[in-house]
C-alpha cells in the first residue's frame, strides 16, 4: 500500500475544462472519497489516476515512484468499475485468474489466491458460472474480487454500489468497510452518493467544476463547510440559506433579510460577518437547526406553513418565507395546516455565515483555512 | 507533501502545458500506436482508391490511341462527350432506370419490412426467403430471368399464350419498349431485401413506449405508423434512399449480361457506356472523362450521405 | 360488477378459461396478403431456375410451360459435378477458383477491417474524422468507376491474369462497409472492459486481442459473411482482370457456358443453381448475425 498524491491535475478535452488543478494527497492506508455531482470531474479524476486517459498538465505520485507517464497495466492499482466489467466471455475464476496470468504469476499460486479470495467474498459456488449468469450483487462481489485478488498499491473504485438495489448497497458499504479496515489498503472511492462519503470514508473530497472545493474528515465536511457548495451539496434535506443585509443600530448587528424581516446575530456570529466585504452574507441554517414557533416572538422570523411532511420519526415542514421555500425538521407530533402563520428561530451557534459575493464561509478570525481553491496540495486537516 | 509555495493567480495554472502539443503532428506522433490499427485499411484504400482517382482524372485530359503515346487534348473528351446526342439519350435512360427502380424498391422494401417484423411462426424463413434474391449473384440472376423472358419457351410468354391472352410469343427483352421494364423488375427484384434489411434495422429502434403512446390517444394502426413511426424512421430512410439510388446509377451486370445495352442502345445507361467506351472499343480517354463526370455527380451525394451518416456519430459523444 | 350469485371461486374458475379475444383486423389480413405476394415474388423465379435445371434439354423447350417435370432428370448436375467430364472438369475448376477467391478475400478483410473498426470506435485521433469520410465516400463510388485506373494499374505491376489481382480488388469493395459494421459493434462494448483488462495487468494491444475481440465474434462473422459473397458473386473485375481459362471465377465461368451452349438452359440453370448454394446456405445459417450488426451498427442512432 501506499500514499498517492495528485500534483497540479489538469485535464482538458479538446476545450473543455474537466479537471482543474487538483492537489491531493491521500495518505497510506487512507479511504477517500471524491463525492460530487454529475460531471465534476471526480471520474475523470480517477482515470487519470489509473492512467486510462491522457492528462493535459501535472503529476502523479503512487509511493515514492512517479507514474505520470506510466501505463496503467505498470500502475500497479486495482479498480472497481461502476458497471463491473466482467469479461463477458470468462468464468468468475478466469475473470479473478486474469490480473494474474497477466503478471506471469505461477499457474498453482494463481489457483491458491483465486480460490483465497473467492472463499473470502464467499463467491466459492460461482467460480465455475459465466458472468452472465450472476445477479448484480454477485457480480459486484466478483468485480471486487478481480481487485482484491492481487496486492496493489492503491484500490480505485468508480461508483461500485450505484448499480445495487437500496438494501444490498447498504449491506455492500459496511462490507467495503471492514475490507478497508482488515486490509489497512489506500482507497480512492468515487461516489455522488454523499451518504456513501460519510459512512465509509476517513477523508472526503468534494468537488464541483473539476476542482477541490474542500478536503476533510466527514464530520468536518458536514460541520464546518468552507463555502457555499460545500454547504449545500452536503446533508438531506439540503442546507435552507437566508440572504440578507448587514446593519449595526445601537451596537447590535442584525440582518436585514430581503422579504423584510429583521434577525439579530450574536456577537460570534457578528464577529463573523464583519469580515464580510460585500455587505450583504448569506445564512446558512440546516432542517435540524429551525426552530418553529405558532406565536410571534421578538428576534424571529416570520412565514407561513407550505406543507408538512411526516416521514415517522421525524417531520419536515416546509415553509414559505417571502417567496422562498426553506426546510425544518421537527418532532413527529407538530401539526399544522396550509398558510397558518409560524415563526421561525435559528439554533445560533449552529449556524454558517457565507459571504455573498464570494460564498466562501465567514469565520471568527477572517482565515478560510480550508476553501483554497486548489492552490495548492491539500491535506486532510 | 504539501507544495508550501503558493501558487499566483489562477489565470497562471492553464498556461503551463508541458504535457499537450498544441501542435497536430505532435499529437499524432504521441498517438502513432492508434494509427498501427488503420494502417492497413489506409494502404489498401489509398491504392484502389486515392491512386485511382487521380489516375483517372489524369487520363480524362488526354487521347488515348490503342498503338503509341497519350496525347494531351485538354477538355476535348469531355466536350465530345457532352455535345453527343448520344449521351443525353443515355442520360435519359439512366434517369428513367434509376428512379423507378428506386421507387419500386423502396415500396415493395418497405412492405416487406412492416411484414417481416410483425410476430409469427416462421418469421425466420420467412426473412430468409426474403433475402435470397440479394444473395445470389447478379449473373445468376440474370441468367434466370433472361430465361425467364425468353420469347420463344420463356415462362412469361409460354404462361400469357396458355392462358390465352396473347397468341403469338411476346418479345420482351428485344423491344425498345420493354425491354427496360423488364430490367427494372429484376433490378427491383434483386434490391429490395436490401431496403428491407435497412428498415427492418430502422423499425427496430422505434421506441415500443411512443407505440404505446399513440393507442392510447386512439391513433389506428395507420395513424400510429404515420406519426410516430415514419417521423421516427427518417434517417434511415434518407440514407437507404440515398444508398438505392447509388446502386442504381452502379448496376452493371443486370443490363450488360440481359441486354447488352440493346435493343438499339434503349438499355444503355452511363455505366455500361463507360465499359463499352473502355474495354470494347479501348478509348480509355473518352471513358475516363465519362468517368470523372460520374464521379462528380456521385460526389454531391456522397456529400448529402457523409452528412446524413456522421450527423448522430457526433451527437452521440 | 360481479352478480352476487357467482362466488369469487367460480369467477376466478371462469377467468382462467376464458381465451383472450381473437379479432381479426383489417391490417392482419392486408399484412398477410402482402406477404403470400412477396413470398411469390421472391420464390418464384427461384423455383422455376430449379425445375428448369431437372428437366432434359427437350422438355425445357415445351409449352406450355411445366411446372413440375414429369421426368425429373438429374443429367446436368452430374455432368456438371462429375471430374471425369470435360465439362465437369472446368465448372469444378471455376468452382474451386471462386473458393479461393473469396476465402482469401474473406481472411484478409476480417484481418484489415478489425483492428480498423475498433480505433474508429475507440481511438480519437488527429485525423479519425478525415479517414472515416473517406471510408464512407468509398461507399458511394461504384466499382466500375475504378476498373479503368485499376485495370491499367494492375497492369503495370503485372498483376492483371492472376488471383491476387481479384482479392486486392475485392478487399477494398467489402472493406468500407465492413469496417462501419464492426465500429458499430465495438460502439455498444462498453469501454470499461478495455479500461478492467489495461489495470489488471494488459498491454492496450493484449487488452484488444483477449478482451475485445472474442466479444466481436458475431460482428466479425457478419463481416465474414459479407466479404464472402461480395468476393463469391462479383462479375465486373473477374471479366475484365482474367483472361485464362483456367483461372476463371464461377460468374464469368458461367457466361463462357452461356456462349456456348446457348440453347442448354437446363444446364445453364443447374449451374446457376449450384453456385447460389454456398452462398445462399452461410447466408440463412448466419443471417441472424449479418442482421444484428446491421441493427447494432449501421442504422443507430
Amino acid at each position: 500500500m501506499a500514499e498517492v498524491r495528485l500534483d497540479g491535475l489538469i485535464k482538458y478535452y479538446d476545450d473543455v475544462l474537466a479537471v482543474d488543478d487538483v492537489n491531493l494527497t491521500i495518505k497510506d492506508g487512507d479511504f477517500v472519497a471524491l463525492l460530487g455531482p454529475s460531471g465534476c470531474g471526480k471520474t475523470t479524476t480517477l482515470n487519470l489516476i489509473a492512467g486510462l486517459i491522457d492528462l493535459s498538465d501535472g503529476e502523479i505520485w503512487i509511493g515514492d515512484r512517479d507514474v505520470t507517464d506510466l501505463d496503467p497495466k505498470d500502475r500497479d492499482i486495482a479498480m472497481v468499475f461502476q458497471n463491473y466489467a466482467l469479461y463477458p466471455t470468462k468464468t468468475v475464476y478466469n475473470n479473478l485468474a486474469f490480473p494474474l496470468q497477466m503478471r506471469k504469476t505461477p499457474k498453482n499460486a494463481i489457483d491458491e489466491r483465486v480460490r483465497k479470495t473467492a472463499e473470502m467474498l464467499s463467491i466459492t459456488h460461482l467460480l465455475d458460472r459465466l458472468p452472465r449468469e450472476l445477479s448484480g450483487g454477485q457480480q459486484q462481489r466478483v468485480a471486487l474480487g478481480r481487485a482484491l485478488v492481487r496486492n496493489p498499491r492503491a484500490f480505485l473504485m468508480d461508483e461500485p454500489l450505484s448499480n445495487l438495489d437500496a438494501k444490498l448497497r447498504v449491506q455492500m458499504r459496511a462490507e467495503l468497510k471492514r475490507f478497508h479496515q482488515t486490509l489497512n489498503a489506500t482507497m480512492i472511492y468515487v461516489t455522488h452518493d454523499q451518504l456513501e462519503a460519510m459512512t465509509m470514508a476517513d477523508n472526503i473530497a468534494v468537488m464541483s467544476d473539476g476542482r477541490v472545493q474542500q478536503y476533510g474528515p466527514p464530520e468536518e465536511i458536514f460541520y464546518d463547510p468552507a463555502n457555499l457548495f460545500v454547504a449545500g451539496f452536503i446533508g438531506s434535506p439540503a442546507m435552507n440559506f437566508l440572504h440578507g443585509e448587514i446593519s449595526t443600530e445601537n451596537g447590535v448587528t442584525s440582518v436585514k433579510g430581503d422579504p423584510g424581516w429583521v434577525y439579530p446575530l450574536t456577537p460570534a456570529n457578528a464577529q463573523k460577518a464583519s469580515h464580510c466585504t460585500s455587505g450583504r452574507i448569506i445564512i446558512g441554517a440546516r432542517p435540524a437547526n429551525l426552530i418553529l414557533s405558532r406565536e410571534e416572538h421578538p428576534g424571529m422570523i416570520p412565514g407561513s406553513v407550505y406543507t408538512v411532511e411526516p416521514t415517522g420519526d421525524t417531520t419536515f415542514v416546509h415553509i414559505t418565507i417571502g417567496d422562498q421555500i426553506y426546510v425544518a425538521i421537527t418532532d413527529p407530533f407538530f401539526r399544522a395546516e396550509p398558510d397558518d402563520p409560524i415563526w421561525v428561530d435559528l439554533e445560533d451557534d449552529r449556524i454558517h455565515i457565507f459571504d455573498e459575493a464570494t460564498e466562501e464561509v465567514l469565520r471568527e478570525d477572517g482565515l478560510n483555512s480550508q476553501s483554497i481553491h486548489g492552490k495548492k496540495t491539500l491535506q486532510p486537516a | 507533501m504539501a507544495v508550501s509555495a503558493p501558487q499566483q493567480a489562477t489565470g497562471q495554472v492553464a498556461t503551463r502545458n508541458r504535457r499537450e502539443p498544441k501542435n497536430v503532428f505532435q499529437r499524432a506522433y504521441r498517438q502513432w500506436a492508434d494509427y498501427t490499427y488503420i494502417m492497413p485499411a489506409l494502404l489498401a484504400m489509398f491504392f484502389v482508391i486515392a491512386y485511382p482517382i487521380a489516375y483517372t482524372i489524369y487520363l480524362s485530359f488526354y487521347s488515348t490511341p490503342t498503338a503509341g503515346e497519350n496525347v494531351w487534348n485538354g477538355l476535348t473528351n469531355y466536350t465530345s462527350i457532352i455535345t453527343a446526342e448520344r449521351f443525353w439519350m443515355i442520360t435519359q435512360n439512366t434517369m428513367y432506370w434509376t428512379i423507378v427502380s428506386t421507387i419500386l424498391a423502396f415500396i415493395i422494401g418497405t412492405a416487406a419490412a412492416l411484414v417481416a417484423q410483425r410476430e409469427f411462426i416462421g418469421r425466420g424463413l420467412v426473412r430468409g426467403i426474403f433475402l435470397i434474391p440479394w444473395v445470389i449473384s447478379h449473373v445468376a440472376t440474370a441468367y434466370i430471368w433472361v430465361w425467364i423472358f425468353h420469347s420463344d419457351y420463356g415462362l412469361v410468354s409460354g404462361m400469357l399464350m396458355d392462358l390465352g391472352i396473347i397468341s403469338s410469343p411476346l418479345v420482351i427483352l428485344d423491344s425498345t419498349t420493354w425491354a427496360m421494364p423488364a430490367l427494372i423488375l429484376v433490378n427491383v427484384w434483386k434490391d429490395f431485401p436490401f431496403i428491407m434489411i435497412m428498415m427492418l434495422a430502422g423499425l427496430q429502434t422505434v421506441p415500443e413506449h411512443l407505440l404505446r403512446a399513440a393507442k392510447i390517444d386512439g391513433a389506428s394502426t395507420w395513424a400510429q405508423f404515420r406519426h410516430v413511426t415514419l417521423p421516427h424512421l427518417k434517417g434511415v430512410i434518407i440514407i437507404t434512399l440515398l444508398l438505392t439510388i447509388v446502386m442504381n446509377l452502379n448496376h452493371f451486370t443486370l443490363p450488360w449480361i440481359m441486354t447488352g445495352g440493346g435493343p438499339a442502345s434503349s438499355t444503355h445507361i452511363w455505366i455500361t457506356e463507360v465499359y463499352a467506351l473502355a474495354f470494347r472499343s479501348l478509348r480509355f480517354g473518352i471513358a475516363s472523362a465519362f468517368s470523372v463526370i460520374l464521379f462528380i455527380i456521385m460526389m454531391s451525394m456522397a456529400y448529402f450521405y457523409v452528412k446524413a451518416m456522421t450527423a448522430g456519430d457526433d451527437r452521440r459523444r | 360488477m360481479a352478480s352476487n350469485a357467482t362466488s369469487v371461486e367460480e369467477r376466478r374458475e371462469r377467468a382462467r378459461r376464458r381465451k383472450p379475444k381473437r379479432q381479426i383486423r383489417m391490417s392482419d389480413v392486408l399484412a398477410w396478403f402482402t406477404l403470400i405476394l412477396l413470398l411469390l415474388f421472391s420464390l418464384v423465379p427461384m423455383a422455376w431456375m430449379l425445375s428448369t435445371s431437372l428437366k432434359t434439354q427437350f422438355a425445357a423447350l415445351q409449352l406450355p410451360p411445366e411446372w413440375i417435370p414429369s421426368n425429373i432428370t438429374f443429367e446436368h448436375y452430374i455432368r456438371l459435378l462429375s471430374p471425369g467430364s470435360e465439362v465437369g472438369q472446368e465448372f469444378l475448376r471455376y468452382f474451386w477458383n471462386s473458393i479461393f477467391v473469396s476465402t482469401m478475400t474473406t481472411l484478409a478483410a476480417v484481418a484489415i477491417a478489425v483492428p480498423a473498426g475498433y480505433a474508429f470506435s475507440k481511438f480519437r485521433f488527429p485525423g479519425r474524422q478525415g479517414f472515416f469520410i473517406a471510408v464512407l465516400i468509398r461507399n458511394m463510388f461504384p466499382a466500375i468507376v475504378f476498373l479503368i485506373p485499376l485495370f491499367i494499374m494492375m497492369r503495370t505491376f503485372g498483376l492483371i491474369d492472376t488471383h491476387l489481382a481479384l482479392i486486392i480488388t475485392y478487399l477494398t469493395f467489402g472493406l468500407p462497409l465492413a469496417i462501419w459494421l464492426l465500429k458499430g459493434f465495438y460502439d455498444n462494448i462498453p469501454t470499461e472492459l478495455e479500461y478492467a483488462a489495461r489495470i489488471d495487468g494488459a498491454s492496450r494491444f493484449q487488452a484488444f486481442i483477449r478482451i475485445i475481440m472474442p466479444l466481436s465474434t458475431p460482428g466479425i462473422i457478419a463481416t465474414a459473411i459479407y466479404a464472402f459473397i461480395i468476393a463469391w458473386n462479383e462479375y465486373v473485375y473477374a471479366l475484365t482482370f482474367l483472361s485464362s481459362r483456367n483461372l476463371l471465377t464461377l460468374p464469368v465461368g458461367l457466361q463462357r457456358f452461356f456462349d456456348e451452349f446457348v440453347t442448354n438452359w437446363p444446364g445453364l440453370m443447374a449451374a446457376s443453381f449450384v453456385m447460389s448454394i454456398p452462398v445462399v446456405i452461410i447466408f440463412l445459417v448466419l443471417q441472424r448475425f449479418f442482421i444484428q450488426a446491421l441493427t447494432e451498427g449501421a442504422v443507430k442512432s
